[in-house]
């Protein structure tokens, strides 16, 4: 058994991530996020052409990649919070800290409220502004909507009471809002808890008391942000799974992040008293059960689906299972599922360092190909029937709101070589959350010092 | 039947009949190890961790309520059960594999929905495999742990000790078996004591 770790271990103002350690990782993301925001700004809002809107699409990819991590920070924290954990005190602030990148994260979604950049990603607000008169955030009645296109319009007008964008426009303000609001409050306690020479357990019990309001706020934000950014592409299609999926994702890969970053500190000396293998065990058992949890939800949606065939459910899987998009997505029951699951399952694999961060980075990597492929297959098609500039869409086609593209077929992939800028996207919001990220991790001591069960984790047994 | 120190009122009578009779028994009784009583759950930690690094293999712990980290104090490896659960598992989604590809596809081929009736139709295979894999892990975790743990049995030599009655209220044991290659009945006793048992008593088996 490890020595017993007693509090004249713990340094009594905690530990507190140096500047020689993070000022060349936070110089660098910073140089990259403001190149990258460059060429992003200038895509998105001053190029006037198939750049323009594919990189909307690019864009979109790389914010929900990096959302997803930090709405899984929330997650945690609020689930640690909420069952009053005792096993993850030393990494409670690790989770707080990636939390905090959630409302930072508000930035990054600034363009996709830009009506310029929705044009081409969000074909039920063409329809609105088409049906409002060119008013940017009108509110047409049904009829209107109705009246827009022969093959939507009635959809439109039954998802008007909530797909409208104004409602869409205070949704978004109220998810980053609240739940922004939330996890900022908890890290504020928490961290408010570190410098208290009488800490107690009133700030512990008053957190846990605003967690179970605020549980019921992420499950609402996490699942009605994906509904409105990612699901809404495609207007006609509609899934009660989706804000499930989503959510899987980010518990998984959120705790991936947190494994590495807890790998990073320990390499670095930090957090080596509070924390032990066992830290490892767990947080690898909690993201083993949620990649069993991914598969779980995103095959209840596809069974579903397939079994019943009702044209408006099957829309997502026709793109994504048929053609080229089918290796990708058979690929990822199989890299998302049977590898990780099968990799994770002995105690060993989660315990040893050398073991778990090629596990946490694979689990990265197919995640990148989870998001990519809810997103991207989208473009093709979606831009055939948007683009005002490289697809044909003059006479009878377009007045039937029938999408056509060149050769009178819809296009599954814009023309041009869109993938880098998917690349450039995701490296610039990438680099955008790790400054952020690291600016949170040196702001405070990497563990709640004084918090009162802070050895009761330390000296954590399996 | 034999305790030691204590006869019980059955084994009383027993002998007096045997006198009686002139008959003495030949059977041999055999030596089941010694079982030692400790204060608190603090005193079997620290005598676990003594028996323990004297080398023994054949013994065991006895206690009302599980005690944080003694499987370290005993020096206990990981079980091996987890890879019968393995296997098990396989086992049970390979069955499920080839039950429901070879009754709805290569015999009988059933077309539901115009669904495919080829290695695409596996979806609709899932939640037999799923259900499959998950019974024969279960049941080999059941069946395993019996197995292992030599599970059921009708009575423990244990049971022949008075004492040990209180292991299910507020007794600690230590037993060490006889069958342990470094019993002795002069050395372990002497190991037993040092490590903190009271009440030392050498625990015989039942005949046969």
């Amino acid at each position: 058994m490890a020595s017993h770790v007693t509090s004249a271990d713990i340094p009594a103002n905690g530990e507190h991530l140096q500047g020689k350690h993070v000022s060349f990782i936070q110089l660098v993301s910073l140089v990259v996020f403001l190149a990258g925001a460059a060429v992003s700004a200038y895509w998105l809002f001053f190029d006037d052409g198939v750049w323009h809107e594919s990189y909307t699409y690019s864009w979109l990819f790389g914010f929900i990649f990096f959302l997803t991590l930090t709405l899984g920070g929330c997650f945690w924290t609020l689930l640690h919070t909420l069952t009053n954990s005792g096993w993850g005190v030393a990494v409670r602030r690790l989770m707080e800290n990636l939390g905090l990148v959630f409302p930072a994260m508000f930035l990054m979604a600034l363009p996709l409220l830009c009506p310029d950049v929705q044009e081409h990603l969000f074909e039920w607000m063409n329809k609105h502004r088409e049906a409002a008169g060119g008013s940017l955030f009108g509110n047409p009645d049904k009829y209107q909507l109705g009246n827009t296109d022969p093959v939507g319009g009635w959809l439109l007008a039954a998802k008007q009471f909530y797909m409208n964008i104004p409602f869409f426009y205070i949704r978004i303000l109220a998810f980053f809002g609240l739940l922004g609001g939330a996890i900022f409050y908890l890290r504020r306690l928490s961290i408010a808890q570190d410098t208290d020479d009488n800490a107690d357990c009133r700030r512990l019990i008053w957190s846990r008391k605003c967690s179970t309001v605020m549980m019921p706020i992420f499950a609402v934000s996490a699942t009605f942000l994906a509904f409105d950014f990612i699901m809404a592409l495609d207007f006609k299609w509609f899934s009660t799974m989706w804000g499930v999926c989503f959510f899987a994702g980010c518990a998984i890969n959120s705790m991936a992040v947190l494994i590495l970053t807890l790998t990073w500190l320990r390499s670095k000396g930090y957090l080596l008293v509070v924390t032990s293998e066992e830290h490892y065990h767990i947080m690898g058992k909690l993201m083993h059960a949620f990649v069993i949890f991914w598969a779980y939800v995103c095959f209840s949606q596809f069974m579903l689906i397939w079994y019943a065939a009702i044209p408006e459910e099957t829309s997502y899987f026709i793109l994504r299972n048929t053609g080229p998009w089918n290796l990708p997505s058979i690929a990822l029951v199989i890299c998302h599922f049977a590898i990780p699951f099968v990799a994770l399952l002995p105690h060993y694999v989660k315990k040893k360092t050398a073991l778990i961060v090629p596990v946490c980075l694979y689990l990265l990597t197919v995640h990148i190909l989870d998001i990519y492929l809810m997103i991207i297959p989208e473009r093709g098609p979606s831009l055939t029937a948007m683009s005002k500039y490289g697809h044909d869409l003059s006479g009878d086609a377009a007045k039937h709101g029938v999408t056509q593209g060149v050769n009178g077929d819809i296009d599954l992939f814009v023309s041009h070589s869109a993938w880098i800028g998917d690349v450039i996207a995701f490296v610039t919001v990438g680099a955008f959350f790790i400054f952020v990220f690291t600016f949170l991790l040196k702001r405070s001591s990497l563990f709640p010092n004084r918090d009162p069960r802070i050895l009761e984790s330390a000296n954590l047994h399996g | 039947m034999s305790v030691s120190s204590v006869e019980k009122p059955s084994e009383a009578r027993e002998n007096k009949f045997n006198e009686k009779i002139h008959i003495v028994s030949k059977k041999v009784k055999r030596v089941y190890g010694y079982l030692a009583e400790f204060e608190s759950a603090s005193h079997i930690y620290k005598g676990a961790e003594k028996v323990r690094d004297a080398g023994y293999k054949k013994w065991d712990c006895y206690s009302s309520f599980p005690i944080h980290g003694l499987d370290t104090a005993m020096g206990l490896r990981r079980s091996i059960l987890p890879y019968f659960v393995f296997f098990g598992g396989v086992t049970g989604l390979i069955t499920a594999i080839t039950l429901a590809y070879t009754t709805q596809v290569i015999i009988y081929p059933t077309i539901v929905q115009a669904k495919p009736a080829n290695i695409n139709t596996i979806a609709a295979f899932f939640p037999i495999m799923f259900e499959l894999t998950i019974l024969l892990s279960g049941f080999t975790v059941l069946f395993g742990l019996l197995g292992l743990m030599q599970l059921p049995r009708f009575n423990h030599p244990l049971f022949n000790s008075r004492q040990f009655n209180r292991v299910t209220d507020d007794g600690f044991f230590i037993a060490i078996e006889a069958r342990d290659p470094n019993f002795s009945t002069a050395t372990t006793m002497e190991l037993l004591e040092a490590a903190g048992g009271k009440n030392i008593e050498l625990v015989e088996d039942e005949e046969d």
